[in-house]
């Protein structure tokens, strides 16, 4: 081994070691490595020069100091710039927490309907909301419900002990039940206006069913009304599938079964392909692929008869989306009840 | 399956593949589901060695089709799917002769039940065969002995109820249907003694009532071991008096359940010779005379128009009106062609067993069903009108809920009822409360009419899970009897305002943070709020304000705040001591109005003068009222004033507090001259002086 060799080495060495300096410390050991009196790789390479031939001395000495300035200089410049990176006065540890500003959130309810509401509004519904207490006439009679008819078992009914009066607009009967659907909203619309008719009415219903997983005695409805010269089932179908290709994803798969409610002819149960398992069977959809999603159909003759518009001219759909059925699947919550429940470690999970 | 097979000819099974039937048995309640016959399950059955595969379907059957709560009902619409010949069960033929009438019927309200058929057999009790009872498990029905077992059997298949009679135990051959008369007694086949009322409709003999018409047989009228001749009973009875009655006597039996749907008026005769039929078949009896027909009315069928068109026009698509009327005549109706051509109307017969359907949409149904609701397509309705904005409630509560959840405040949804105790404690007199007549339980008796005890409620569950520092919201209605049901707004809080911070302690939130918020919520409506010294029921006294609004030109009282009375916080539930501070309000005066007519006002380009004032005063005095003597004193270059601190100790005498009021001072027109403010000021000083007898300190 030869004595420049011997400084290449070293020079490389150092670059390497520099290069791993991250504090002050380091740099201090880099330099005692190096540059030290006794242990020093330099005083060592100095100190192995004795042996050397004495014509090459004062060239290899020659060297061996320009390899110690060289190896002083970059030293003193990588402190400089340690000096630089030190805590400057005044600075603090920015990784403490920061102060806790309140923050609160919508409920997933609200988010939801809101969802469905904007949904709806892009495709020029209007948002009406209705009473919750009702009178039988607007909460069945007039939706092709008589009394004693057996489709009201469907949906049993809260009753108030004393009528109350009602919460609609205008002349109103008095109130004697909390409302079983939305639906009495449509009534009171078409009493006032003329077609063509496109709302949405969200809002709470009540159904004296005991609470479970899925059923509680109170939860959230949207109903959908529309009403025009040549409105098909072709275009309730259109609508509720872009509706819930907008709500779910596009790739949600949509379909509709006969079914029946009093106040739709022909009625439809409408499924979306499982949002758990994309169709392919799971417990949640019981095997099937599929979710019940809503009801609707093409509006009952009779209930354009109870409020004065011309079945043979008009014709129109309505649907009814349970709002908490979505957000048990959009938001895959276990238990209805939870709902109600307004724990803030559920609440607090939504955004603002 | 099998008894479906027997009804109907359709090739199903694992070889049973035939051209346009189905392949297999999951395929068939496809099917059924697809037409509105949802298969909620499909269980194997046990069979013999050597038969074909069986199984059971259970079909979800719709309120308006009680045609289909039997097995000839399915089998017509896999009759009318698969254009398969339905095969009517074996009956006995009618040889009796008319003459051969061992009883006597009358009915004596034709109203509740139009026709009533009746015949005997002699019989002898025994247990059913195998084959029989065992379709009956499949359906869930327990057999009792050969005769009961005939009759529920028919029931199944054909849908109609009926009823056997222990011959011997009535009072003679007379058959009467009539009203009970109040107070009369039967005891019916659970064993269970009933009152009857006269609008109930019974089966009496001379003496007294032997059935509940449509619900229920009676007790001593049983058949049992020793009967030996019975009397069979078909009828049609009225729905609604059926489901009246059964609601009344709180009975429903698969009997009322068939009958309140609606029964096949046309079908007791069939009922009664199937039955007997069956009873000579598996030996249990022979008949005795002919079937007795009381039927003092029979109604005309109904006839409905089918227009072709109207089918397309209601559809969004064209049916080939070839399909049309076979598929109707496969459901049992008699489509009459009324006008040929491309688009062709019917006269429809709607046989009696379809009693769902009244009009042309209730057919248009039918062929939408058989032509299948996957072939429309989907198309989307033009806007044949502007898009209407929606009212003015729905920007106020979502500003409502944004003011809010940006002041922390999360938003609960609690229940519309609530319990008695917990409404009455807080804001409301006994006589304003709406009762619900049938709650699910004491503790959802009454509708609520202040959200606050759902809202207290749902702190209080935060609060025993761990959670220290709550602040909950609700925008919802409220129930009164004499307000009716209006908007309202609750808000509770509790814990810290300020969490603890490495910074320092914590703050514990006190009225003045949601008076705050609810100073914040007005401003963003463009709404002043004021707080009034007042009591209410449920909050601390001392610590209590009404709230007073002013939006627009108008100020109201919307409601109020204050703390929550301990004590019935913890009644509640609530553990711990800390405070709780709640809110309610009336939404209905908070208005966005205030930001239509927004015009704004030129940003100031004068500098504004502050003075500070530090004063001793009496420390009853509100705060508003010097504010209010402040603001009248000052004259119009004063902008704004802000209590900035108060004190009481030392150097303060007992009964007054030291209070310090920063006024500034502003022009819009030019910089004000230290020698304006100064006047103004020391007019302040002086009225707050004469007024309240202030000292300058
Ligand atoms: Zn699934």
């Amino acid at each position: 081994m030869t004595a420049p060799t011997a400084i290449d080495t070293i020079r490389v060495a150092f670059q390497a070691d520099l290069g791993a300096v991250v504090t002050a410390q380091d740099l201090q050991s880099v330099r005692d490595r190096y540059l030290g009196r006794k242990q020093g790789a330099v005083a060592a390479l100095m100190k192995s020069m004795a042996g050397a031939a004495p014509a090459d001395r004062p060239a290899l000495g020659k060297a061996a100091n320009v390899l110690k300035r060289e190896i002083d200089a970059a030293l003193t410049q990588r402190g400089d710039t340690l000096d630089d990176t030190a805590r400057p006065v005044g600075s603090v540890d920015v990784t403490l927490p920061g102060r806790a500003l309140p923050f609160g959130r919508r409920h997933p309810l609200t988010l939801i309907r809101e969802q469905v509401e904007s949904i709806f509004e892009t495709m020029g519904f209007e948002i009406l909301q209705g009473p919750q207490v009702e009178d039988d006439y607007h909460n069945f009679e007039a939706l092709n419900m008589p009394p004693d008819h057996p489709a009201r078992d469907m949906q049993d009914t809260f009753y108030l002990e004393q009528p109350m009066p009602g919460g609609g607009e205008g002349a109103t009967p008095p109130a004697t039940l909390l409302r079983t659907h939305t639906s009495g909203m449509q009534i009171r619309y078409m009493e006032s206006h003329e077609p063509p008719v496109r709302i949405i009415s969200p809002g709470l219903v009540y159904r004296r069913d005991t609470p479970d997983l899925t059923h509680s005695p109170m939860f959230m409805q949207v109903e959908g009304l529309l009403v025009g010269e040549g409105i098909t089932m072709a275009d309730l179908k259109g609508t509720l599938v872009s509706f819930l290709q907008a709500f779910f994803d596009a790739g949600t798969r949509v379909m509709f079964r006969p079914s029946f409610f009093p106040y739709t002819e022909p009625s439809a149960e409408v499924f979306i392909s499982c949002v758990f398992c994309e169709g392919t069977g799971c417990a949640v959809c019981k095997q099937t692929g599929w979710l019940e999603i809503l009801g609707c159909g093409m509006v009952h003759p009779a209930v354009f008869e109870a409020v004065g518009y011309d079945p043979e001219r008009y014709t129109g759909w309505a649907f009814g989306l349970g709002i908490d059925r979505v957000a048990l699947l959009k938001y895959r919550v276990e238990d209805i009840r939870l709902f109600y429940d307004n724990d803030l470690r559920l609440l607090e999970q939504f955004p603002h | 399956m099998s008894w479906l097979r027997e009804l109907v000819e359709v090739p199903v099974g694992p070889a049973g593949a035939g051209a346009g039937g189905p392949t297999d048995i999951a395929d068939l309640a496809d099917a059924l589901t697809m037409r509105g016959f949802e298969v909620g399950a499909v269980e194997p059955w046990p069979t013999a060695d050597g038969d074909p595969p069986d199984a059971v379907l259970d079909l979800e059957i719709t309120t308006n089709r009680p045609d289909c709560l039997s097995v000839f009902g399915i089998a017509r619409e896999v009759g009318a799917i698969y254009a398969a010949e339905l095969r009517p069960p074996e009956v006995e033929p009618t040889v009796a002769s008319a003459a051969d009438t061992p009883i006597s019927i009358t009915i004596t309200d034709p109203a509740l039940c139009p026709r009533y058929v009746g015949a005997l057999a002699d019989v002898t009790v025994g247990p059913s065969p195998r084959w029989l009872a065992a379709r009956l498990e499949a359906a869930d029905v327990r057999p009792i002995n050969n005769i009961v077992d005939v009759t529920n059997y028919v029931m199944l298949e054909l849908g109609h109820p009926m009823h056997a009679f222990d011959y011997a135990t009535l009072a003679g051959p007379e058959i009467r249907v009539r009203r009970a008369v109040a107070g009369e007694r039967i005891r019916t086949l659970d064993g269970i003694e009933r009152t009857l009322q006269p609008d109930m409709l019974t089966i009496a003999d001379a003496e007294r009532p032997q059935a509940v018409a449509g619900v229920m047989g009676g007790a001593d009228s049983e058949v049992g071991d020793t009967t030996r001749t019975v009397l069979l009973e078909a009828a049609y009875f009225n729905p609604i008096s059926v489901r009246r009655t059964n609601k009344r006597l709180a009975l429903s039996t698969d009997a009322s359940f068939r009958f309140e749907r609606g029964a096949d008026v046309s079908a007791p005769i069939a009922a009664i010779a199937r039955a007997r039929h069956l009873l000579a078949v598996i030996g249990a009896g022979r008949p005795r005379g002919a079937v007795v027909d009381c039927f003092p009315g029979p109604p005309d069928p109904i006839v409905v128009r089918l227009r072709h068109q109207r089918i397309g026009h209601l559809l969004g698509q064209t049916v080939d009106p070839a399909f049309v009327a076979p598929t109707l005549t496969r459901l049992g109706f008699a489509p009459r062609l009324e006008t040929e051509g491309e688009s062709p109307t019917w006269q429809v017969t709607v046989p009696s067993f379809r009693v769902d359907v009244h009009r042309e949409e209730d057919l248009i149904e039918e062929v939408a069903r058989h032509h299948g609701y996957e072939r429309l397509p989907t198309t989307f309705p033009a806007l044949t009108r502007p898009a209407q904005a929606a009212g003015g409630w729905r920007a106020r509560d979502q500003t409502v809920r944004r003011l809010l959840t940006g002041c922390g405040f999360s938003e609960a949804i609690t229940y519309g009822f609530v319990e008695r105790e917990a409404a009455l404690a807080m804001h409301v007199e006994a006589s304003d409360l709406v009762a619900l007549s049938n709650p699910l339980s004491e503790k959802g008796a009454v509708l609520r009419p202040s959200l606050l005890p759902g809202l207290v409620d749902s702190l209080i569950h935060n609060r025993r899970r761990e959670r220290q520092d709550i602040r909950l919201f609700e925008l919802g209605s409220r129930f009164r009897q004499g307000a009716g049901e209006t908007p309202s707004l609750a808000v509770a809080l509790t814990g810290a305002a300020i969490a603890q911070h490495w910074t320092g302690p914590e703050r514990t939130a006190d009225l003045f943070d949601l008076t705050g918020a609810l100073t914040r919520l007005a401003e963003g409506f463009g709404a002043q709020v004021a707080f009034e010294a007042g009591t209410m029921r449920a909050l601390v006294p001392g610590r209590t304000a009404r709230i007073q609004l002013t939006c627009g030109a108008h100020t109201t009282a919307v409601g109020w705040v204050g703390q929550l009375d301990p004590t019935l916080a913890s009644r509640r539930g609530l553990p711990g001591s800390r405070d709780v501070y709640v809110a309610e309000l009336d939404l209905r005066p908070l208005t966005l109005d205030a930001f239509g007519r927004l015009r704004a006002a030129p940003v100031p380009r004068h500098p504004s003068v502050v003075r500070d004032l530090s004063l001793e005063i009496d420390d009853a005095l509100p705060a508003a009222q010097v504010r209010g003597t402040i603001w009248a004193a000052a004259g119009p270059t004063l902008v704004s004033v802000r209590e900035v601190d108060r004190y009481q100790g030392s150097g303060v005498p007992a009964g007054s507090v030291s209070l310090s009021v920063r006024l500034t001072f502003r022009a819009a027109d030019r910089t004000l001259t230290d020698a304006e403010v100064q006047t103004a000021t020391d007019e302040v000083v002086s009225a707050l002086e004469q007024a309240y007898r202030a000292k300058l300190r």
